[in-house]
């Protein structure tokens, strides 16, 4: 059952892969991290309750709620950011921003 | 499960994925849609036999064929309100997958957290930025067949993975769900949080205190001091 | 630092005016000096002759106590037996080297004419003649440059003049020349409306830049001075040439001009290596081999030194030759000249009639030891000018270009000149020189006048008649052609008849050849003569209605050229015992001819030949005949001369083609072999960085498709290092 879990798990994380590479809205792109969160937490919930040896633990599943507070302040700062890119570009397209090339 | 029939589902899943995202050269809505309706059930159906109970089959069948295809219709929207509202759709699900998992506080946490917080904060965000409905870059992905590919070399990478011939310990037969003294129930979960992880806890406060100041100081930051200088 | 020295009528402290006439070159360079500072300062551009006139005029005083102090000097060394003076140096013009006494030079000095005339009875060329005296003055200015320590002292290469008759006689030409050149130029280098030309302080500056070159040559008491004289006259006349730069003609002649005078340049330095080669072992410590007084003082020990079995002198006398015949227009490197004629009217009297063209004729003369003692490389130059002689005169007798003409005849005297320094009769030669830079700047003025009037045709074709036009000038041409025709009694009469009779007496069929030549000149210069000036009036419609004489400015200095072209030639009257020959007995001219016969035989016929010449000009082209009647008569010959016997075009298939098309090979193999190696070598590092920054383009999701490849990487190389455990 762990292996059902694990193929949902990266099946989601892999969308979510997809869409951040190939989206060019920022707010899309930032999305699809959360998509990719969503993939993680089943991973960590499904690790936590069928383990390779040993009886279910908790731990899995707290990892997961740690990972739920990660997302909330990156999502939180994430957004802000992406208002702030995009109040000075007027567009919230990632092809925009190319700041780091040489020419 | 075996190579072949993990190797044909991330192909189809691949073709199908590509021809539906926007602006994608060959893109075609008909041809991806049964293209990614047998990608998912080829990777769900491979993975029911795990399961004893008719019931968890139904249940974990519905949940991650919803969920995989709310995932996909998230990422090749054209509609970022559309994708945002989709990505509720995912939530629910993997909610619904947490539950299969006894993980009763996670799941309702999840779907506070996610759908009823973060959720509503992107749509207010796509609302402020992008009013006019949908934009030029919407429309059009970004080197899709290189991102397709890159990401599904890495599915196809887990995926012989989790193919491997399973070796450890024997599966343990799983309690009943009342009878589940590991359940992640409120008071199980509450247990653990204030006893083995009180310290974590706390610094996740500070954490998100960190990042709710973060939040308010940038956004309050002007446009022309915005942090960034333009090069050129 | 001796120099200039002992000059009793000028009662002044001779160092002081040793130093006033060392500054005899830098004046007509002050001229220019002050154009460029007026340029630089954009102030009254239009009165930029005058400072070039003084420039030139103090030049011409200067020269004029120069020439007078040399006559004093010889006058007090012949009627003081007494004096004595280290800077003089009795040369023995035939071996073995007999020094004489030092206070035997005085009567020997009064005796040097007397014997050579009398000595040279059944000798031939190199007759016994009695020792010859040098009487030079040398002025240091400065050290120049070291050679480095040799033999224990410095051996210094000086900025030093060196000062004897001839240069004497050199500095009147040249500053009086120039300075009627100058004068006549404010007039011509204006438009018909006296409004300056574009370039007027530009073509004054580069005159004085010419005059002070020129006299730099003429008093260069070494050869590396003599080198910078040598090439700076080059230069001006490249400059001069041209000067109308923006017609193509005359860029080409100018770049003609200078190339082809590389050529003999070259020869020309070598010349000066091997004298530097031959002489450096010999010469005594703290004495430069390069100085004239040092090679005239070791000269007899050349005799014995050969190199590749050809002599010292010899050698060194052929190889300066080539630079001689570079500078001076000679066969076989003479086609520059004709083209320089591109230049303007003054220009061409001064530079390429009378002055720098006269350069290899002085260099030559000024050399006589050396030459004296190389009888092939005299065979050589008598060669050269017999040749060019020849060849010049027929070219000149059908051309249609009056400027052309007088530059074939220029040539052609040049060549008079050098048959003199061949047979052995250099003061022959420099008298010539002397009376021809008159009547020939007396033409060439002359002539721009009759372009100017003309607006700027002068080709003998479009016009006839111009004697009511042009009356002055139609006097004073009339005048510069009987002087070059040689008419009896002019200037050019006496020159030329010494030359004919040098040549006669020591090698007659040279002899009758020159009265040929001399009667083909007589003859094309009044063809050109008649051409222009009789016959019905005929002119161009590029001169206008009312074509009138040219202004005073430029009528006036010429009647001082006038003046010299008729009576410069009596200075010579008495041969060998008259006043020129006396002036330069005790110069460095080595006279080796023999003189057998009476004067005045050869005078008559000379005199005869010159007026039958003309008559016969006058009977074929009196009435300015429109038809050319010697073309006619002679038919293809004459068509073979109008083509100049086509030197130019077999100069350009066995040089001019074969050298550009290497260029052109190694212009291309530098470009595209060289460049290409460079350019690839350079190219290699963009290319391969530009493959690398294609991963970096700065995209966000660009770095992340990297990152999520190398994640894919990772894991295959993670799964296929660890052994299969499953999940």
């Amino acid at each position: 059952m762990l292996a059902a879990y694990l193929a949902i798990g990266a099946a989601l994380f892999i969308l979510g892969l997809v869409g951040f590479l190939t989206r060019r809205n920022l707010i899309v792109m930032f999305l699809c991290t959360e998509l990719m969160f969503q993939g993680i937490i089943v991973n960590l919930v499904a690790f936590g309750r069928y383990p390779l040896s040993g009886p279910p633990t908790l731990h899995g599943q707290i990892f997961a709620l740690f990972l739920l507070v990660v997302a909330a302040a990156e999502a939180a700062l994430g957004l802000a950011l992406v208002v702030l890119l995009y109040r000075n570009k007027g567009t919230l397209d990632a092809n925009a921003w190319t700041l780091l090339r040489d020419a | 499960m075996t190579a072949a029939l993990t190797t044909i589902g991330v192909l189809i899943g691949a073709v199908g994925l590509y021809l539906l995202m926007p602006g994608a050269r060959l893109s075609s809505w008909k041809a991806a849609t049964p293209l990614l309706l047998a990608a998912c059930a080829l990777a769900i159906g491979s993975s029911l036999q795990a399961f004893p109970a008719i019931y968890d089959k139904v249940a974990f069948s519905v949940f991650a064929a919803i969920g995989l295809l709310g995932g996909i219709c998230v990422i090749t929207n054209k509609q970022p309100v559309y994708s945002a509202l989709f990505f509720v759709l995912v939530v629910v699900c993997v909610t619904g997958l947490l539950l299969l998992m006894q993980a009763q506080f996670l799941s309702m946490a999840l779907l506070a957290i996610y759908a009823g917080a973060i959720l509503v904060t992107y749509v207010f965000v796509i609302m402020l930025a992008q009013q006019g409905g949908t934009a030029a870059y919407d429309h059009t992905a970004r080197s899709p067949l290189i991102g397709v590919l890159a990401g599904f070399v890495l599915l196809g990478i887990i995926s012989a993975g989790l193919g491997r011939p399973e070796g450890g310990p024997p599966q343990i037969a799983m309690p009943s769900l009342a009878a589940d003294a590991g359940a992640g129930t409120v008071r199980n979960v509450g247990l653990q949080l204030l006893t083995t992880y009180a310290v974590a806890i706390q610094i996740a406060g500070v954490l998100l205190l960190a990042s709710m100041v973060g939040a308010v100081g940038i956004a309050r930051r002007k446009a022309s001091t915005g942090g960034i200088e333009e090069v050129d | 630092m001796i120099v200039l020295a002992s000059v009793p009528p000028i009662q002044l402290d001779a160092h002081t005016l040793n130093s006033v006439y060392a500054t005899l070159p830098l004046w007509p360079l002050f001229g220019t000096v002050a154009i460029g500072l007026m340029l630089a300062f954009n102030r009254a551009k239009e009165m930029a002759h005058y400072a070039v006139i003084a420039g030139v005029g103090a030049a011409a005083v200067l020269a004029g106590g120069v020439f007078y102090s040399m006559l004093n000097d010889g006058a007090a060394a012949a009627h003081g037996p007494g004096h004595a003076d280290a800077a003089r140096l009795m040369l023995v013009s035939d071996p073995p080297a007999q020094h004489a006494p030092a206070d035997a030079h005085a009567p020997a000095a009064a005796h040097a004419p007397a014997s050579a005339s009398s000595a040279a009875a059944g000798h031939g060329a190199h007759g016994d003649h009695g020792p010859h005296i040098l009487r030079y003055h040398q002025y240091t200015a400065f050290h120049w440059f070291s050679l480095g320590l040799i033999g224990g002292q410095t051996r210094w290469v000086d900025v030093n003049f060196f000062v004897d008759s001839l240069t004497g006689v050199m500095l009147i030409v040249v500053t009086f020349v120039a300075l009627m050149v100058v004068i006549y130029s404010v007039g011509y280098m204006r438009d018909h409306h006296g409004h300056q030309e574009e370039g007027y302080e530009r073509f004054f500056a580069w005159l004085g830049l010419f005059v002070f070159s020129m006299l730099m040559l003429v008093l260069a008491g070494n050869f590396v001075l003599l080198y910078l004289g040598w090439e700076a006259v080059g230069l001006c006349s490249y400059l001069l040439i041209g000067f109308y730069y923006q017609k193509p003609a005359a860029a080409a002649a100018a770049k003609k001009a200078f190339l082809v005078n590389r050529i003999g340049d070259f020869g020309f330095a070598l010349g000066i290596f091997a004298i530097y080669h031959f002489l450096s072992p010999i010469v005594q410590p703290g004495e430069n081999p390069l100085d004239y007084a040092t090679l005239f003082k070791y000269v007899d020990k050349l005799e014995t030194m050969s190199l590749w079995g050809v002599s010292a002198p010899t050698l060194i006398g052929l190889l300066l030759l080539c630079g001689a015949l570079g500078k001076s227009a000679q066969f076989p490197i003479y086609v520059w000249l004709p083209d320089a004629m591109e230049g303007p009217s003054p220009v061409s009297a001064l530079i390429h009639a009378a002055t720098m063209v006269t350069a290899g004729v002085y260099m030559v003369a000024r050399l006589g030891p050396i030459y004296a003692r190389s009888p092939e490389a005299m065979d050589v130059v008598m060669w050269v000018g017999i040749i060019g002689a020849v060849l010049a005169a027929t070219m000149a007798m059908a051309q249609h270009d009056m400027k052309r003409i007088l530059a074939y005849s220029t040539m052609s005297q040049l060549a008079f000149m050098f048959v003199a320094l061949g047979v052995g009769a250099p003061q022959a030669a420099i008298f010539h020189l002397y009376t021809h830079a008159f009547f020939k700047a007396l033409l060439f003025l002359c002539a721009g006048g009759v372009m100017h009037s003309m607006g700027n045709i002068i080709d003998v074709r479009y016009f006839s008649g111009l004697k009511s036009v042009l009356p002055s000038t139609y006097r004073l041409m009339f005048i510069g052609c009987l002087a070059l025709a040689g008419f009896p009694l002019l200037s050019g009469f006496w020159s030329k008849d010494e030359i004919v009779h040098a040549a006669l007496d020591n090698r007659p069929w040279v002899g009758y050849v020159l009265l040929f030549t001399a009667a083909m000149t007589a003859y094309y210069t009044f063809r050109m003569f008649f051409l222009c000036f009789n016959g019905p009036t005929r002119t161009p419609p590029e001169a206008g209605d009312h074509p009138h004489d040219s202004p005073p400015v430029m009528t006036w200095p010429l009647y001082p050229l006038a003046l010299g072209a008729i009576a410069a030639g009596f200075v010579g009257y008495g041969g060998h015992d008259g006043f020129f020959h006396k002036y330069v007995a005790d110069s460095s001219m080595v006279a080796t001819a023999a003189h057998t016969s009476a004067a005045w035989p050869i005078m008559l016929i000379s005199g005869a030949i010159a007026i039958g010449a003309i008559f016969v000009a006058f009977a074929r082209y009196g009435d300015a005949p429109r038809n050319e009647p010697d073309q006619q008569l002679l038919g293809p010959l004459w068509n073979l001369w109008n083509a100049k016997y086509l030197v130019d075009e077999i100069y350009d298939a066995i040089f001019v083609r074969p050298l550009r098309a290497f260029g052109k090979l190694l212009f291309d193999a530098d470009r595209h072999g060289v460049d290409g190696v460079v350019n690839a070598v350079g190219a290699t590092p963009g290319r391969l960085s530009s493959i690398a920054a294609w991963t970096q383009r700065g995209a966000l999701q660009g770095y992340a498709v990297a990152m999520v490849l190398g994640l894919g990487l990772v894991f295959i190389v993670w799964r296929w290092l660890t052994p299969a455990t499953g999940l």
